[in-house]
């Protein structure tokens, strides 16, 4: 019984691959460089590389690879820093009676339900994006000769790339800081207080201590947040805008990531008797869960196996 | 340690190092308040909506697609599904743990079996979902089921319990554990007198955590569990409501009366957070005090034999 975790990856890496072998050959190298996602025509099977498929079916899923990498890693960009003066100012600059307090209602976020921070960020913070920050950002920030290649375009709904990176990295922020608090608790006293004495500000303490002393937990830390956020569904499934069969046009535009598209595409994946619309989906999420743990296993090896006293992904 | 970089100190610039040293601490301020200003508006939000709509009627009549009624079943259904979960968790989370810790402590077994419990803990829940689907639902034909959803919330908390009765059953002394085999104990004995009773304040909060996280899931439940209007008939082929899917539906769905529910479910599954993980807090403190009371009689039984 002391084997079941070994047996549950076997089990599902063994059904993923079971079921994706059909779209690994129909789609080939496609399947990463398309951004067409067409089930084909309903009813019609034909025979195709000795696979059975709706004709006319074409699987690509680039869209969705964009943008699972580009809503995390505004994410982390997002999250990094400000889990980075979170810390040190639960650290340094206030009195210590309170930091346990402090930690513990930072934690009090990776407890709220992804579920329920997309229905806030779909009800309460997508009008306010739309109605004031976004034009705002568009019209201000997009007028400006470099930045404007960053910050220009239309404003069409509050939904997609912004609202889907601010939720993530409300989300990441409790790992990736509970980490870095862990590690300057870590420090030994030694060195904090020879750094001290030499008349360092405590800020010259904390960035030293986080980008130095122990770099290895503030990138282990990051790498954790970021495998939490490549995987995360629910949230981005309702806020991201469900973009398909094209990339994104602006920092405005809707996006869609891949497991947002498995949890919205199985319901019409049951309608290809051909099977080939499930088998994608597979291969899909075997994707999906390779980036997400290349990330997390990295992470947790650079960070050390205590880091994080276990945080989930969702 | 290898490289730990170097820390420079410009002597020159007094004013402007401690004008930096108050800018961060204004930034860290104003990040943190932005943090708890955030978790203040979504605890409003849910609450203040929850409050004008909760009633005895929606927490005890069960839902009739969304044309009002309540969400009786889904409050059920996702304690039935944390409670299938558990069930399938907990015995293989401690065997798992004792075996790491108290058998096999450094056999290249049990690394393999950390670095797959790591693994594990970083599955996006929506695989896990697909995984479910694939093997449970279709695979072994239980359909959109109880076992087919507690099974895959079981799947996200086994390495959660696994790695926190652990981290507690490693903070026991060795000592203790080695005079118990010294006096002739076998494994089952030390496992049920030394590591379990010990552990305990660290696995029960492991667990009340790990309800706390698995209540609040959807997407492992979305094609395991699917949905149900009414109560599940049986462990099998018999879907089921849970709480956080009322929830993705009032946004989804897009009527009055489904984002009313939908607050409420909301609201409900805060409050079992917030209980959940206080509780777990007291547990952690409770239950040595407890525990060491009780284990004084145990152990002199022990050094009798």
């Amino acid at each position: 019984m002391a084997l079941t975790p070994v047996l549950i990856i076997i089990g599902i890496v063994s059904f993923l691959f079971f079921y994706s072998y059909p779209s690994i050959f129909y789609n080939g190298s496609n399947f990463l460089t398309s951004i067409t996602w067409y089930t084909g025509l309903q009813g019609n099977v034909v025979q195709s590389h000795g696979f059975s498929v709706q004709s006319g079916a074409s699987f690509g899923i680039l869209v969705f690879l964009v943008g699972t990498l580009l809503t995390s890693g505004l994410a982390l960009l997002i999250a990094l820093p400000a889990s980075f003066f979170i810390s040190i100012s639960v650290e340094f600059y206030l009195p210590s009676r309170i930091k346990s307090i402090l930690i513990s209602f930072i934690e009090l976020f990776a407890g709220i339900p992804s579920v329920v921070y997309g229905f806030w960020g779909v009800l309460f913070l997508e009008p306010i994006l739309y109605n004031y920050i976004e034009p705002w950002m568009s019209a201000s920030l997009g007028s400006i000769p470099v930045l404007g290649l960053v910050f220009g375009g239309q404003v069409t709904s509050g939904y997609g790339i912004i609202i889907s990176a601010i939720i993530l990295s409300i989300m990441i922020i409790p790992i990736i800081t509970s980490v870095m608090t862990n590690s300057l608790d870590k420090a030994p006293k030694e060195v904090r207080e020879s750094i001290y004495s030499m008349g360092a500000t405590k800020w010259e303490v904390g960035r030293y201590l986080l980008s130095s002393f122990h770099k290895s937990s503030t990138w282990g830390g990051a790498m954790l947040g970021l495998g939490r956020a490549l995987g995360e569904t629910m949230a981005v499934w309702m806020v991201a805008g469900g973009l398909q069969g094209a990339l994104p046009s602006s920092l405005y535009g809707t996006i869609n990531t891949m497991a947002a598209w498995i949890a919205s595409q199985l319901d019409s994946a049951y309608m290809d008797s051909s099977g080939m619309t499930i088998s994608a989906l597979a291969e899909l999420s075997l994707i999906l869960m390779g980036v997400s743990l290349i990330a997390s296993v990295i992470g947790r090896r650079i960070a050390g196996r205590g880091a994080l006293r276990g945080y989930q992904n969702d | 340690m290898t490289d730990t970089g170097t820390i420079e100190i410009k002597w020159n610039s007094q004013s402007w190092r401690d004008a930096k040293d108050k800018i961060v601490m204004v930034m860290g301020y104003l990040v943190l308040g932005t943090m708890f200003l955030v978790l203040g508006l979504i605890l409003e939000y849910v609450t203040s909506g929850a409050l004008s709509h909760i009633s005895w009627q929606v927490l005890t009549t069960s839902d009739t697609f969304y044309q009002g009624g309540g969400i009786y079943q889904a409050i059920v259904g996702t304690w039935m599904l944390v409670g299938v979960g558990l069930l399938l968790s907990v015995p293989p989370g401690i065997i798992g743990s004792l075996y790491i810790v108290g058998i096999a402590p450094s056999t290249r077994l049990t690394s393999v079996l950390r670095v797959f419990t790591d693994v594990l803990t970083s599955v996006p829940s929506i695989v896990i979902g697909l995984f479910g689907y694939f093997a449970l639902v279709t695979y072994l034909g239980w359909n959109f089921s109880l076992m087919a959803g507690g099974f895959a919330l079981s799947v996200m908390m086994l390495p959660y319990i696994l790695r926190v009765s652990e981290l507690s059953m490693k903070s026991i002394p060795r000592e203790q554990v080695q005079s118990a085999y010294a006096l002739g104990a076998d494994d089952i004995q030390v496992a049920g007198r030394i590591y379990i009773p010990q552990a305990l304040a660290g696995i029960m909060s492991g667990i009340l955590l790990a309800i706390s996280i698995a209540a609040g899931e959807t997407a492992q439940l979305l094609y395991t569990a699917e949905w149900s209007t009414g109560l599940p008939t049986g462990l099998f082929n018999s879907p089921v409501g849970y709480l956080s899917y009322v929830v993705y539906q009032g946004e989804n769905y897009g009527t009055y009366a489904a984002r009313n529910l939908a607050m409420v479910a909301a609201f409900i599954l805060i409050v079992m957070v917030l209980v959940l993980v206080f509780l777990s807090k007291i547990m952690d403190r409770l239950i040595p005090a407890i525990s060491r009371f009780l284990n004084e009689p145990e152990k002199e039984k022990v050094a009798k034999k």
